[in-house]
């Protein structure tokens, strides 16, 4: 079955079964990409423009990998944004774009809800890399997938997602689309950083990490952006690690051999201390090899097979 | 002659609101009776040809004052004109409006102030009154020349758009209005806690993840401002209040005796930031949407008075400009067509609202606290007068809307309850939803 | 076939039919390769990989000799994704040796325009180099639209375009025959 819709905005509108497909689907793509051959004939023909306006080498490659594994063209454009009228260059581009003839959208942008106002405009696909603070799906899949692939069933699991989860789309799209699987999940930071209004993603909210370790099967750190130290949201990078930082010591408090993630770039030492990043606990890289499939999946899903219309 | 039969008048200034005869001769208010024989008509009418209007099933109410509206000229006249405006005011029942003064430039010299006050006398659609800066160019340092503005026609004054956040020159503002007897109004938000926030903090911001405005942005500068009024003996009007603090802020000011009003706008009453969306930018506005709490807040504070008047901040903005990513679409709603129907269809129908309250606070209440002709139907006083058909349904449509704007959030939808004749100074100019 | 979309005109195999047909192809395949040696057998999704099971049954039966047994799925290789107006589910390749240098064998239920037999070859040459593929099917049907043939047949049928084979094997449909339909 061809996933029912045009784009993929979020995990927040997506339901159980989609999310399901998809990590179905993405099984099967990582088969391929274990392969020594990996190169597909299934979307030759088919063009896809990664429309960039954040600069981010790591998933503009991976969704590039993920379109050429199954024959798509791909064209990558990087946008310098200018701090006004930003707006206007996305109306336009996607208008330049539509004329292209281009079959599938991908979008990082600055700005929340720019993919949604992207795919109003366009008749071509959209997957939303990342749009301003509200969501990253594919991260939360790959996110999802990995966390499958190690522990199999997710319902009834705890997953701690502790950093920066106020300013963090990958924060959100996870909590979504964890919920939606049965996940307890459990957003932790400084209250500058995990404020209260994160309660409308509808899980639970709170400020002390090491006592919402014991039990935890995955422990997620976001990256901090240091710029935050800046405007006053937290006094040091020290205090920071000292509260928040994921080293061996904390983790034994989980009581299990929990899964360490992280959707990267690190900042090792701040975060994450370069013992738990490097041990065999810690499954990042596994995470970058999974974005590809789940990549190539929505990519599939979105394009593959008919005419790319929803009715 | 006109004469107006069995109307039901909604006039506060006269504590009315029943079935009544009005005539009106010479662009002034003859009289209002509840019986009015046809001999008396003719009689007032002494000779004069009568044109009768049969007001059954309607209401007459004084032409509306709208005090914060932004025509955008000059300067900015792709977005609206004073023309425009002035059209899309009568056709939605306002007679009066205050133009605020962030234009390009802004009217912080008596010259300019005298340009838009004569633009509306050209318009001559509604009677449009110029509003000047609080400090020269807007920049919240050096005063205007206020005594000097007010020769020319400015009735209030108003950096509205920013906020003064030196509270000096906030307090020395208040203190040299009083050469003039006129108001201060202050758009209250502190710059730092409104940061570059896009909506209101709240779980709708956080779901979304579109950065927040906490409700103290607003509250802390009404505070203060309440403080430096008592303090100085000074005149102050506080623009779209959003708050539930602020409202308790001002009720217990007004308590003290702080010479202080303050004003609603239409969308807070209606909307709260849960019915944002990520693609709907016509909802993003400032202040922003607030909370439940807030808008039941708001509506008791102008029912029992704490809040004065309603005000539409019509914010006219182009397409362009609104069809942009949320974060990047300037903030605002244009209203001036759809404010009166979208209070009556929601508030008043509803019952959170009486619709006498509504029209005091819409005509008679910024009348007074402005010092403007109109906002009665006293006889003598000039007819600026809005006949309303509550039956009337309309469709919400670019191809009916006279602003040059379409950044409401009602487009597409229909609204009930209209303005089906609009009087200004006796002369009809708007008949059946058509500007005359 | 997962509904019989027609009306039924005539059984071409039984059970027996089939049984014997799947036991011949068994026999050819260990002949014509002179033995068992670097066989693997690679059955197409789906009723192509009951049919290979089967054949390694017998192989295992007559020579003593388990051959590695794969499955295919040619979804991503079908040269009508573009125009069908249902996506079919994607399903895992699973060949769990090398098909470097080996010969292996594709084993379908129809051969009909060639065009799945050409996504499986190409969906094979991607796991690797064989040394030679060769093709198994239960029916040919004619019609061929590429020039492509089957090594091994278990009955060649000869159709017109409006009729439907329909084959029907107990592990996925849980009847054994294979029907002759009138398109209705």
């Amino acid at each position: 079955m061809k996933l029912q819709r045009k784009d993929v905005l979020g995990l927040e509108e997506m339901d159980v079964e989609e999310i399901r497909q998809i990590l179905q689907t993405a099984k099967v793509m990582k088969g391929i990409l274990m392969r020594p051959i990996k190169k597909l004939p299934t979307l030759k023909g088919k063009s896809v423009v990664n429309l960039f306006y954040e600069a981010s080498t790591r998933t503009r490659t991976s969704f590039e990998m993920a379109a050429k594994v199954l024959g798509a063209d791909t064209t990558s454009i990087a946008v310098a944004q200018s701090s006004v009228s930003k707006g206007e260059s996305l109306y336009d581009t996607a208008k330049t774009i539509q004329a292209m003839r281009a079959d599938l959208v991908i979008l990082r942008h600055s700005s929340s809800g720019s993919a949604s106002f992207l795919a109003d405009i366009l008749d071509a696909g959209v997957i939303n890399a990342g749009d301003g603070q509200h969501e990253h799906p594919t991260q939360a899949l790959l996110d999802i997938f990995t966390m499958e692939e190690k522990l199999g069933d997710l319902e009834g699991k705890n997953v701690v997602i502790v950093g920066d989860v106020l300013h963090s789309r990958v924060a959100r799209s996870n909590a979504w689309g964890l919920r939606k699987l049965g996940v307890n999940v459990t957003l932790v930071g400084p209250p500058t950083l995990a404020p209260a209004e994160m309660g409308g993603l509808g899980v639970k909210l709170t400020h002390d990490l090491d006592s919402v370790l014991p039990g935890a099967d995955v422990v997620m750190a976001l990256r901090l952006q240091l710029e935050r130290q800046k405007s006053g949201l937290f006094p040091s990078l020290r205090e920071y690690s000292h509260l928040y930082g994921l080293t061996t010591e904390r983790l034994k408090k989980t009581g299990k051999q929990s899964v360490v993630m992280h959707p990267g770039p690190m900042n090792r030492g701040v975060e994450i201390s370069d013992e738990v990043a490097d041990s065999a606990q810690a499954l990042i890289e596994r995470q970058v090899t999974n974005g590809v499939a789940i990549r190539m999946a929505l990519i599939y899903l979105l394009i593959g097979g008919s005419a790319n219309v929803v009715a | 002659m006109l004469w107006l039969k069995d109307v039901w008048v909604v006039d506060p200034s006269q504590k009315l609101s029943s079935p009544q005869s009005v005539l009106v001769k010479e662009g002034k208010i003859l009289a209002i009776s509840s019986s009015m024989s046809d001999e008396e008509v003719q009689f007032k009418a002494q000779g004069e040809a009568i044109e009768t209007i049969n007001g059954q099933g309607k209401f007459l109410f004084p032409g509306l004052i709208d005090v914060h509206t932004h025509l955008r000229e000059p300067g900015q006249e792709d977005k609206e004109d004073i023309l425009s405006g002035s059209r899309a005011a009568v056709r939605g029942g306002f007679t009066t409006i205050l133009a605020m003064a962030n234009t390009q430039p802004v009217i912080d010299k008596r010259a300019l102030a005298e340009f838009v006050r004569l633009q509306g006398e050209r318009a001559g659609y509604a009677h449009v009154l110029p509003i000047g800066t609080v400090t020269k160019g807007m920049q919240g340092e050096e005063l205007v020349e206020m005594a000097d503005m007010k020769e020319g026609g400015v009735v209030a004054f108003s950096d509205d758009g920013k906020n003064i956040q030196n509270s000096e020159v906030m307090r020395l503002a208040l203190e040299y209005v009083k050469l003039t007897g006129l108001p201060i109004i202050s758009h209250c938000e502190d710059k730092y806690l409104a940061g570059d926030g896009l909506m209101r903090r709240g779980t709708a911001s956080g779901r979304m993840g579109l950065k927040g405005i906490p409700a103290s942005a607003e509250s802390v500068i009404v505070a203060r401002d309440l403080i430096l009024t008592e303090e100085t003996g000074g005149k102050l009007h506080l623009a779209h209040i959003s708050t539930a603090e602020s409202v308790e802020l001002i009720r217990r000011a007004k308590a003290r005796g702080v010479n202080v009003t303050a004003e609603v706008n239409p969308h807070h009453l209606i909307f709260c930031d849960e019915d944002i969306h990520l693609t709907d930018t016509a909802l993003k506005v400032n202040p922003p949407l607030a909370s439940q709490e807030d808008r039941a807040a708001l509506i008791e504070g102008l029912q029992d008075g704490t809040i004065d008047m309603i005000a539409t901040d019509h914010a006219p903005h182009t397409q362009a400009e609104k069809a942009r990513p949320f974060a990047e679409a300037p903030f605002g709603i244009a209203s001036l067509e759809t404010a009166l129907s979208a209070v009556y269809q929601y508030l008043v129908l509803t019952g959170k609202l009486s619709w006498e309250r509504v029209i005091e606070a819409w005509s008679h209440s910024p009348a007074k606290r402005f010092g403007l002709k109109g906002g009665t139907l006293k006889p003598g006083t000039s007819a600026d007068m809005v006949l309303f058909d509550p039956g009337y349904k309309e469709v919400i449509e670019p191809s009916n809307l006279v602003s040059k704007a379409r950044n409401t959030p009602f487009l597409g939808k229909t609204l009930q309850g209209f303005p089906v004749m609009v009087w200004v100074e006796g002369r009809l100019v708007q008949r059946n939803r058509m500007l005359l | 076939m997962d509904t019989l979309e027609g009306t039924v005109k005539s059984k071409i195999l039984d059970a027996d039919g089939i049984r014997r047909a799947v036991i011949r192809i068994a026999h050819e395949i260990v002949e014509k390769n002179k033995g068992t040696d670097k066989l693997i057998l690679v059955g197409i999704r789906r009723r192509g990989v009951p049919l290979a099971e089967r054949i390694q049954k017998y192989i295992l039966e007559f020579e003593g000799v388990q051959l590695p047994l794969g499955i295919l799925d040619i979804t991503l290789y079908r040269d009508d994704l573009s125009t069908i107006d249902v996506q079919p589910v994607v399903h895992e390749t699973d060949v769990p040796v090398s098909v470097e240098g080996k010969t292996v064998i594709l084993i379908d239920d129809v051969l009909y325009t060639g065009r799945t037999a050409r996504a499986a070859l190409d969906a094979t040459m991607d796991l690797g180099r064989p040394e030679r593929i060769q093709l198994a099917v239960l029916v040919d049907r004619g019609h061929r639209e590429l020039p492509i043939r089957a090594d091994y047949v278990g009955k060649n049928l000869p159709t017109s375009r409006r009729e439907i084979v329909a084959v029907q094997l107990q592990e996925v449909d849980e009847a054994e025959e294979v029907l002759l339909l009138e398109r209705v």
